[in-house]
């Protein structure tokens, strides 16, 4: 059994390479303490390339080790990634906020990860470098592998960190959750939507939903359904409805009722539609 | 009339006496030093583990118990053959320490072992095999007391463990004449204690059976005397002390007397202390939760709100096993009908057996949840008749001087003065939009009497040590709503100290004075007046002695001894004077508060307490009409709880009691499927968080009761009753509609709002 924080990415690379799988790479450790993890554990949390918030050529570079109290607390997140900012805000309680990180977040790859629906909403894509010190590149929708379960090995691969466009021109995103209780408690249901219009139309859109399958979904009808409109009163009925409709979920005696949680779905996925679209309108006046 | 005076939300001062103490464990819980039962060790300690029916109904056909004893390290394997496994109860003797033939719950006790550690006993546990024929179960309460239902108790029959029919006045001839009759019908789910440390103990015994049980309860004097009679060992060789108690509400008046039996039994055998916890899963599914109950209520009104008559008829679900339920459901079905003047009333309460968890006591005893049903209609009463909620009450509230209809004598009340406050502080003239809003009232019995008619008091010793210290020795029990630092608060007011130099000795039964417990608001109200007559009594001794030591006479006052020609004596001189005087004996000032007898007839007709506290609280609360999702923005809490004898102890009573309050209403409460708990965890039996807490403000009425110590009442139990009402007509105000099933869950809501259905 042995505990090695990492100073530098490097270091980090090296145990990974050296140990050949049998090890495992740790942040915050707020899931991974509550599985079994593995004997040999590598702290990344203060690997340099894995922490802050800055610009990358016009893109923002968000560390996988920023926890979700600094990301809900960034004004750069704030103004430029709002859903990823509210997503971060509502996970667990504060103190889970404090030490759970956003790449932990997407690795541990729970159905309703907060984090990971807002970053699937606008569009992001992760950096990652593996034990033999070759990186890739991949859109965090893609990063779900199934249930609980991740295309990230974090026994032999480091996600360094998220890509976000930030909100510009015509641009908004926006971030829902329904649970039962202010704090320590999963979603019955969440939602991020990201838009941009041009002229008013709507030419992009990505409305995600969560949890309905073992990854965080888009609603793929429902954004057929709004690409092109130009959005007013008439169409936030018909997203309800669509949402609701292209979507399986169940209940549960714990949770709620079936009936109930299509019910949530619509009315979620319409907010968080309507509020990003609200805001793209804010930023294209200005 | 008594007098009534206003103590503000930062009113701290304005009481007479010393500085507030804030009790002898505080310090050790918030560093971490103090002493639970779950950590508790022994020399040579085993550990106790239970077997339990995987069955909600079952006979027991066959225990194989030889593969346990061959588990190494394993000492003791009991089962209902092996020991006397008399019957015991609280009320009603339907419990034994093991199951015989039958099992009647999931979670029912089938066998007990002890081993060197943990693992060994789980591994003995697995190794006994048990044979079981299932048999039919029953789950619904009013199911079970159907007539082909399923019998779980040969001796109740019907699945009828207790019940009543009571009538006061003329109901029916009351309904007949009303202009206005309601009704409706409430649901109420059990809810747990939900304290923050799970049940355990250590029992421990010597070659002559001496037994000795480390663990912390409400009542361990009552509890001793269960234990003793169902272990049949003489009173005198069982001892219960406590180490200090993680939470009780109500939960640990008796605690989990399986446990202690089980452990003792153990201990018995092996002569070994014999330690056995409950986890948070079994405090869940297999401890002592709130019976649930099914309330249908009907009022009669005149027109001009004047409330004539009141009927119920109340279904509580006591599960497999009784303990408290009775006097919980007693409780629950008559308190409320105190809070109003209704002159004709009828109530019919039946507590039904099912193959469910067994149940017991909660803070306040289901008069939060008798106050859910009875306030939301009223307010459907005020809706009807177009008078407002708040002056309806206002018009029908008990006042001082009343004799209730079950003739509970009201000495001092301020419900009306407090039912202003509250809707004044929450904006009841003043309403925001898009908000609603919500009143409501509660009673309590501060200093229950009836509990045991020959023993309805309390005692304390009050002890002058040699260095002029003073310890108080009690019976009750603080588990954290301040009791000692009340203590030792009356006992400076008493002798002019400050409250530092008394010391509170408690949790002992071979030393401590006995009493009936912490328990249906006793403690200040009673134990506290023990302690007050101890101090009083002890003042008297003092100057006795001083007088004698000095040659003339001696008189105590603001702490001092003064002698006649102005000298000043030291409380130590005076001790140690008197010490060597009598050879080694201490000033031991002694006091007992034995309260007027309760006189009441068989149907209950009688003064049941000392005295009664009152509340009104309002809530302000925002409903989202999409979803159904709730926002209970804030609570006013306005008390009569006399004069309160300490203000900070008291606030923490009154944040705790409406935070655990707005649990019960809106978080809480048990889900089952068939007869397992579903729900048996902190993360799916949800509290309110820090983060649900609403904005909550208060203030106390403080009325000079002429019985409670410096004119106190009890606050404890009392401030939980009227949340569940205040917040349920919020809701309905700020829905349209009404829920009548606890808790308020956003589903419920919005179900009340769509007309049931789910729109999509
Ligand atoms: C009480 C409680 C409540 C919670 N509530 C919520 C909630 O409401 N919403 C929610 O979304 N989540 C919730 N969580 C889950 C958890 O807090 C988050 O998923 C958190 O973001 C995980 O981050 P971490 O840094 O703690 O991950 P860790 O536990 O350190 O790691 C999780 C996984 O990710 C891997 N990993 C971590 N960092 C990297 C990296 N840089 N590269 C490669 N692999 C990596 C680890 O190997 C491990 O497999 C809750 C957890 C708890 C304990």
């Amino acid at each position: 059994m042995s505990y090695m924080v990492a100073a530098s990415l490097e270091q980090a690379l090296k145990i990974l390479h050296e140990k050949g799988g049998n090890v495992q790479v740790i942040a915050g450790g707020t899931d991974l303490y509550l599985k079994k993890p593995l004997p040999d554990l590598v702290d990344v949390s203060s690997v340099p390339e894995i922490l802050g918030i800055c610009r990358d050529e016009g893109m923002l570079s968000i560390g996988a080790g920023v926890t979700h109290t600094e990301a809900a607390a960034s004004a750069v997140i704030q103004s430029e990634a709002e859903a990823l900012a509210e997503a971060c805000r509502r996970v667990g309680s504060p103190q889970v906020r404090n030490m759970g990180t956003i790449g932990g977040n997407l690795v541990n790859a729970a159905p309703a990860a907060d984090a990971a629906v807002a970053l699937v909403a606008l569009g992001a894509k992760a950096l990652l470098v593996n034990h033999a010190g070759s990186s890739r590149e991949a859109f965090v929708e893609d990063l779900y592998a199934g249930y609980n379960c991740s295309y990230v090995d974090g026994s032999s691969e480091i996600l360094l960190r998220f890509l976000v466009e930030p909100c510009g021109q015509g641009m908004g995103s926006a971030f829902m959750r329904f649970a039962p209780r202010e704090a320590l408690s999963l979603p019955l249901v969440n939602s991020a939507a990201f838009v941009r219009l041009r002229e008013n139309i709507i030419e992009e859109v990505r409305v995600v939903i969560a949890p309905v399958k073992p990854a965080p979904t888009r609603l793929v009808e429902t954004e057929k359904l709004v690409l092109g409109c130009k959005p007013g009163e008439d169409i936030w009925r018909k997203v309800e409805y669509t949402a609701a409709s292209e979507v399986e979920v169940r209940g549960s005696l714990l949770r709620c009722s079936e009936e109930y949680r299509y019910h949530l779905v619509g009315v979620l996925a319409r907010r968080a539609l309507k509020k990003a679209v609200e805001r793209a309108l804010n930023r294209q006046r200005r | 009339m008594p007098v009534t005076k206003k103590t503000g939300v930062n009113s701290e001062t304005g009481i007479p006496g010393p500085a507030y103490n804030q009790g002898p464990d505080v310090w050790d819980k918030v560093t971490g030093k103090a002493v639970y039962g779950i950590d508790l060790q022994l020399p040579g300690m085993l550990y106790g583990k239970v077997l339990r029916s995987p069955h909600s109904h079952a006979r027991v056909i066959r225990i194989d118990t030889a593969g346990a004893f061959a588990v190494p390290g394993v000492r003791a394997v009991l089962t209902a053959s092996a020991i006397k496994n008399k019957p015991y109860g609280i009320v009603v003797e339907d419990e034994q320490p093991l199951a015989g033939d039958r099992v009647r719950y999931i979670g029912d006790e089938v066998a007990a072992v002890a081993a060197v550690d943990e693992e060994s006993a789980g591994k003995a546990l697995e190794a006994i095999k048990v044979d079981y024929e299932p048999l039919p179960a029953v789950y619904d309460p009013a199911e079970a007391l159907g007539e082909d239902a399923v019998q779980l108790h040969e001796q109740y029959s019907g699945n009828i463990a207790w019940e009543r029919d009571l009538e006061r006045g003329d109901p029916e001839q009351a309904f007949k004449e009303a202009d206005l009759v309601v009704e409706n019908s409430f649901s109420i789910p059990s809810v747990h204690p939900t304290y923050l440390e799970p049940i355990a103990c250590v029992a421990s015994s010597d070659y002559m059976d001496n037994l000795t049980i480390h663990t912390a309860l409400q009542s361990p004097d009552v509890v001793r005397e269960i234990i003793s009679a169902a272990l049949e060992l003489p009173l005198s060789k069982v001892r219960i002390i406590g180490p200090v108690m993680g939470g009780g509400f109500g939960g640990r008046v008796y605690g989990n007397l399986k446990l202690y039996l089980l452990s003792s039994l153990l201990s018995l055998q092996t002569g070994a202390p014999v330690k056995m916890q409950l986890s948070r899963e079994e405090e869940f599914s297999v401890g002592r939760p709130m019976i649930a109950a099914q309330i249908k209520m009907r009022m009669a009104l005149r027109k001009d709100g004047t409330f004539l008559a009141r009927e119920a008829d109340i279904i509580t679900d006591n599960g497999a096993y009784s303990a408290q339920a009775p006097w919980v459901s007693k409780t629950l079905s008559e308190r409320n009908d105190a809070l109003y003047r209704i002159p004709h009333i009828r109530t019919r309460a039946r507590l039904a057996y099912t193959n469910k968890v067994p149940t017991a006591q909660y803070r306040a005893y289901g008069n939060q949840a008798a106050n859910f049903a009875s306030e939301s209609l009223i307010d459907q009463a005020a809706e009807k008749l177009q008078i407002d909620p708040l002056q309806l009450r206002l018009k029908n509230c008990t006042r001082a001087g009343d004799v209730t209809g079950h003739g509970l004598q009201i000495k001092s009340c301020a419900l009306a003065e407090c039912l202003e406050e509250a809707a004044t502080r929450i904006g009841w003239h003043n309403r925001k939009k898009n908000r609603g809003y919500g009143i409501s009232a509660g009673i309590h019995a501060s200093g229950s009497l009836v509990l045991n008619q020959d023993f309805r008091g309390a005692s304390a010793r009050a002890v002058l040590e040699l260095d002029g210290k003073v310890t108080v020795f009690t019976g009750e029990q603080d588990y954290g709503q301040g009791t000692y630092g009340a203590f030792s608060h009356i006992a400076a007011m008493v002798l002019g100290l400050d409250a530092r130099q008394v010391r509170i000795y408690c949790r002992d039964t071979l030393v401590t004075p006995h009493s009936q417990g912490a328990l249906a608001n006793r403690q200040t109200t009673i134990g506290g007046r023990a302690v007050q007559l101890a101090a009083e009594d002890l003042k008297k001794l003092i100057e006795e002695a001083a007088s004698e030591m000095a040659g003339q006479p001696v008189k105590m006052q603001e702490g001092r001894l003064e002698t006649a020609s102005n000298r000043d004596l030291k409380l130590e001189e005076v001790a140690r004077y008197y010490h060597y005087r009598t050879s080694g004996l201490t000033l031991n000032g002694e006091g007992r508060y034995v309260p007027p007898p309760s006189a009441y007839d068989e149907t209950g007709y009688g003064n049941i307490s000392v005295t009664y506290s009152f509340a009104a609280h309002a809530a302000e609360v925002e409903v989202d009409r999409n979803t159904g999702a709730l926002t209970v923005h804030r609570i006013a809490a306005v008390h009569d709880s006399g004069r309160i004898v300490n203000p900070h102890a008291a606030r923490g009573q009154v944040f705790g009691g409406m935070t655990q309050g707005l649990g019960f209403c809106c978080y809480e409460g048990y889900l089952f499927d068939k007869g397992r708990v579903a729900n048996a965890s902190l993360a799916d039996y949800r509290v309110p968080t820090a983060m649900d807490v609403p904005g909550m403000e208060y203030s106390f009425v403080e009325t000079e009761d002429p019985e409670g110590p410096f004119g106190a009442k009890g606050l404890g139990e009392v401030v939980q009753v009227p949340v569940p009402g205040a917040i349920a007509n919020a809701v309905a105000d700020a829905a349209g509609s009404r829920v009548t099933e606890l808790p308020l869950t956003a589903e419920r809501i919005y179900r009340a709002i769509s007309g049931g259905e789910c729109e999509r």
